[in-house]
């Protein structure tokens, strides 16, 4: 104890000596653990959910922007697809086909336009409020709902999407109806609608006044043949109401409705295997792809990366380790004076030693929480950064 | 008290000899020893301590033969019945006046740092007005508190003997009478033994005795 | 109106049955309620081939109300809700119960009964109208009552059939043998209205509403809707509109989907004009069930076409 309590004394009294070297140990302690750590959940992540996606159908491209568009509703939207490859594989019998349309944004997070059958395969439960029940209505993500400070009532704007549409798509003001329990993943950062709600947003469906039994004449541009003919007057709703619900529509086929994919889950491996084969014709439009071959490609060349970066994180640690006892030694040697009037007042090197390691000690043991308060952060705010990152170099 | 006889040391990397053919000190004894740099003054006391050990001869603190003892016994001798006093201090910066004056018992074995200890160190402290700067940093502290709080280091184990090498000749005069007054009461009040190296020959006629090392004379206090 | 001897007939032979599916079901009753498949449907022909197929293995829930038309009854959220929970939800198609299309259902318990005939249903005049440039469109473009076609209906029964088979492949064989009945039922009647519209090829008919359109494709029945409510007596124009359309296209019967108005009835009478009443059944009926009320469709139908 005694040895303990005059390290500290001498630790506190060059306190800023000390700061800087636990600083500089933790740094090179917690950076390497850090980085394994986050690439560790980003792994078991992105694996999970890549097991837990048996197929993925879309536009034949790029596979990795598919699967991070249909399983992390990644920024890169891929070619769309139609409803017509759902409804096809849904007559196959050999597969629950789950659209997902994953294009537009309210504030900075997607909106995924699915159904009820994506809850199920992912087992997200509903912590407040109730799942989606008619057009319009949106459940919200746990981090989203947080984020936006939202509760089931509310109501949440779809944001304008310029670039791809010039016609301009209306905001849709969705209402919040449910607010998802916590999953730790991507489902923590979306915004769930109804794929035909998606599809409103995109101005295929729309809600507007009943044009046969519209009074103000100045809308109707010509009728002809029971056609009435609207002109831009014509009061569109941007909100899905009860009262307005009925007259919510969607124009052409709705076979040709676009989506961005299609996951896919087998009946069984047979119906898999007959599925993917069906997709490797050359003639066909859209690929099948396996979500965790894509995912264990993306890991592969991440790892390689890591790879490399643990070799330079190991030359720069074992260069500072021999810093460090240099610094060590050299503080020794500045600290001679105080050595000799310990010896002269009758210390022994062994007790002068154990001084020293004490010293040490409390150094570590400094450096090791300093360590563990940096891996709490990680662990706390680490999750959705490694998300953002890997979304990013997908992107 | 002390006693050395045929005593003969030398580095061996010089030529320097010391010879002690006979040294007695008695109990009670307030010995001063004067002589120019270089002469072996501190050696001696170092001899004593038993921080160095001798060629030949021998040296006996009460009734132990120091010089055949071992390094660790030495040391563990040392610590537990000799105050040594010395002139620039040897405070540690970072500890507070109390912790500098405990420090013995911190570093040894021998010696039980218990709340009786840490009374006594007080009350030392006290008795050598520096009992309002316990808690301060040694550094804080002018030069005659500093020697203050060597010395009260020194006492608190209550040593039979006390070696002071140049304790007084880093302090102003006015300082210098009064760090030795309290020295010689409290040597006195303890009832022990003082071997000190001076320059100060203002100061001699407070001793009881005189070694000048310039010839090796041994004078009688006036 | 049928001969009571008839309808007696026709009741006992379904209480015969019904009394045999009692006695099986009673002897193989280990099905407890947990085990039951809960399913929901969109109009009373769906839960009577639920029921009849799926006997002691299924609870079927039509939650619409009795005399409300299930075309066009809404929903409120806890309904949806009910339908959401349950293991099957059975569609008709064919644009069938609006609200359909803005409720969010798991696509895995929906079940378009009318499927395997999507591509030949009839399309339902009504409003188109046209924005922007996206062209014409209608709002519900198809005719529904498709049961009415016999055939039909029991190929909705099928897909009932294949639904619940899927989801309980065990008892798969009873759902077979269950639906192989009902099916010989449906042709019975299908033979038994096809002789007798062969009789009366091309004669002019009337319909109180246009929901006759499959039962006058199946069996070639040349039938012209009015807009007629079978619970009130139609204005003096609508007389005036029936007398000019007389002149082309002289009906002697008019089919009601209920029992209209003695007033009606009598009015018609005087021009000439005989009532039948062929309901679609859409909904619970008062007595009895969907097979017997076909039974006496048919052999209502059968005076008309006499």
């Amino acid at each position: 104890m005694d040895s303990l309590y005059v390290a500290w004394r001498y630790l506190s009294f060059n306190w800023l000596r000390t700061a800087t070297l636990i600083g500089c140990v933790s740094i090179i302690l917690a950076l390497p653990l850090a980085l394994n750590f986050l690439l560790d959940v980003g792994e078991r992540q992105l694996t999970a959910r890549a097991q837990a996606t048996p197929l993925v159908v879309g536009a034949k491209g790029s596979a990795l922007d598919l699967t991070l568009n249909a399983l992390y509703f990644g920024e890169q939207v891929p070619e769309l697809i139609s409803m017509a490859e759902d409804e096809a594989i849904a007559r196959s019998g050999l597969a629950l086909p789950i659209p997902v349309y994953v294009r537009f944004h309210a504030r900075e997070f997607p909106i995924v336009g699915t159904t009820l059958d994506y809850f199920e395969l992912r087992g997200l439960s509903i912590a407040s409020g109730r799942t989606l029940g008619v057009l319009g209505e949106c459940v919200l993500g746990a981090t989203v709902a947080e984020r936006l400070g939202l509760a089931p009532g509310d109501s949440l704007l779809s944001s304008p999407e310029s670039v791809f549409d010039l016609a301009g798509v209306y905001p849709l003001k969705m209402k919040v109806v449910g607010v998802l329990a916590p999953t730790h993943g991507p489902d923590d950062l979306a915004v769930f609608v109804d794929v035909k709600t998606a599809w409103v947003i995109q101005g295929l469906g729309h809600g507007h006044e009943d044009l046969a039994s519209i009074e103000d004449e100045s809308v109707v541009l010509e009728r002809r043949d029971g056609n009435v003919m609207a002109n831009a007057k014509l009061l569109k709703y941007n909100e899905i109401t009860p009262a307005n619900l009925d007259s919510f529509h969607f124009h052409g086929d709705p076979a040709l409705y676009p989506l961005t994919g299609v996951i896919v889950a087998p009946n069984d491996e047979r119906a898999g295997t007959i599925l993917r084969g069906r997709y490797l014709q050359e003639e066909s439009r859209q690929q099948i792809v396996r979500p965790d071959e894509v995912i264990g490609g993306l890991l592969q060349s991440i790892f390689r990366i890591k790879d490399m970066l643990d070799a330079a994180m190991a030359t720069v640690g074992a260069a500072t380790v021999l810093a460090l006892i240099l610094v060590f030694a050299l503080s020794l040697r500045l600290r001679e004076r105080e050595m000799t009037t310990m010896f002269k007042l009758g210390c022994s090197r062994a007790t002068m030693a154990r001084f020293v390691a004490a010293e040490i000690m409390i150094i570590g043991a400094f450096t090791a929480v300093l360590c563990a308060a940096v891996l709490a952060l990680v662990n706390a705010y680490g999750v959705d950064l490694v998300r953002a990152l890997i979304l990013q170099q997908g992107g | 008290m002390i006693h050395i006889r045929d005593l003969q040391f030398g580095y061996g990397s010089s030529n320097f000899q010391l010879t002690v053919p006979v040294l007695a000190v008695s109990s009670g004894e307030k010995l001063a020893v004067i002589g120019p740099s270089g002469s072996g003054k501190t050696t001696l006391l170092n001899l004593i301590a038993g921080i160095l050990k001798p060629q030949k001869g021998s040296v006996h603190v009460g009734e132990k033969q120091v010089d055949a003892l071992s390094d660790d016994g030495r040391r563990d001798f040392r610590i537990t019945n000799i105050g040594f006093v010395f002139q620039n201090f040897e405070l540690l910066d970072y500890l507070n006046v109390l912790d500098n004056i405990l420090h013995p018992y911190r570093i040894t074995r021998a010696l039980k740092l218990n709340a009786a200890a840490r009374t006594r160190a007080v009350d030392l402290a006290a008795q050598m007005g520096i009992g309002d700067k316990l808690k301060r940093k040694a550094d804080d502290l002018s030069q005659g508190e500093k020697q203050r709080a060597a010395i009260c280091r020194a006492l608190l184990p209550k040593p039979k003997l006390i070696l002071a090498d140049e304790a007084t000749g880093n302090l102003d005069p006015e300082n210098k009478m009064r760090i030795l007054e309290l020295l010689f009461d409290s040597v006195t009040e303890h009832g022990a033994t003082l071997v000190a190296v001076t320059h100060d020959h203002e100061l001699l006629p407070r001793f009881d005795r005189v070694i000048d090392f310039r010839d090796f004379r041994l004078s009688q206090a006036a | 109106m049928s001969s009571s001897a008839e309808r007696f007939s026709v009741m006992r032979t379904s209480l015969s049955w019904l009394s045999v599916l009692l006695i099986a079901s009673a002897v193989t009753s280990t099905t407890l309620a947990e085990d039951r498949l809960s399913v929901y449907v969109v109009n009373y022909p769906l839960k009577y081939f639920a029921e009849r197929i799926g006997a002691e293995h299924v609870s079927v829930e039509f939650p619409v109300p009795a005399g409300e038309d299930p075309a066009f009854w809404k929903p409120t959220a806890e309904m949806i809700a009910a339908y959401q929970r349950a293991d099957l939800i059975l569609l008709n198609g064919a644009s069938y119960a609006k609200w359909i299309a803005t409720a969010t259902l798991a696509r895995s318990r929906l079940v378009d009964t009318s499927r395997e005939f999507a591509d030949h249903l009839v399309a339902g005049g009504n409003v188109t109208h046209s924005h922007g440039n996206t062209g014409a469109h209608a709002h519900g473009n198809f005719a529904f009552t498709t049961w009415l076609d016999f055939n039909q209906a029991a190929a909705q029964a099928k897909a009932v059939m294949e639904a619940l088979a899927r989801m309980r492949p065990d008892i798969r064989a009873s759902f077979e043998r269950n639906f192989e009945v009902l099916q010989s039922e449906f042709m019975a009647l299908d033979a038994e209205l096809n002789v007798m519209a062969r009789k009366a090829a091309n004669r002019p008919l009337l319909a109180s509403h246009p929901v006759y359109q499959y039962l006058a494709r199946r069996y070639a029945l040349n039938i012209k809707s009015l807009h007629w409510e079978p619970d009130r007596v139609p204005e003096e124009s609508e007389w005036t509109r029936l007398a000019a359309m007389q002149r082309e296209h002289a009906a002697k019967w008019i089919i009601w989907e209920q029992a209209p108005l003695e007033a009606s009835v009598q009015r018609l009478n005087a021009m000439g004009i005989g009532s039948v009443v062929f309901s679609p059944a859409a909904n619970q009926p008062e007595r009895g069930d969907f097979m017997t009320v076909m039974r006496a469709n048919v052999a209502n139908l059968g005076r008309a076409l006499d």
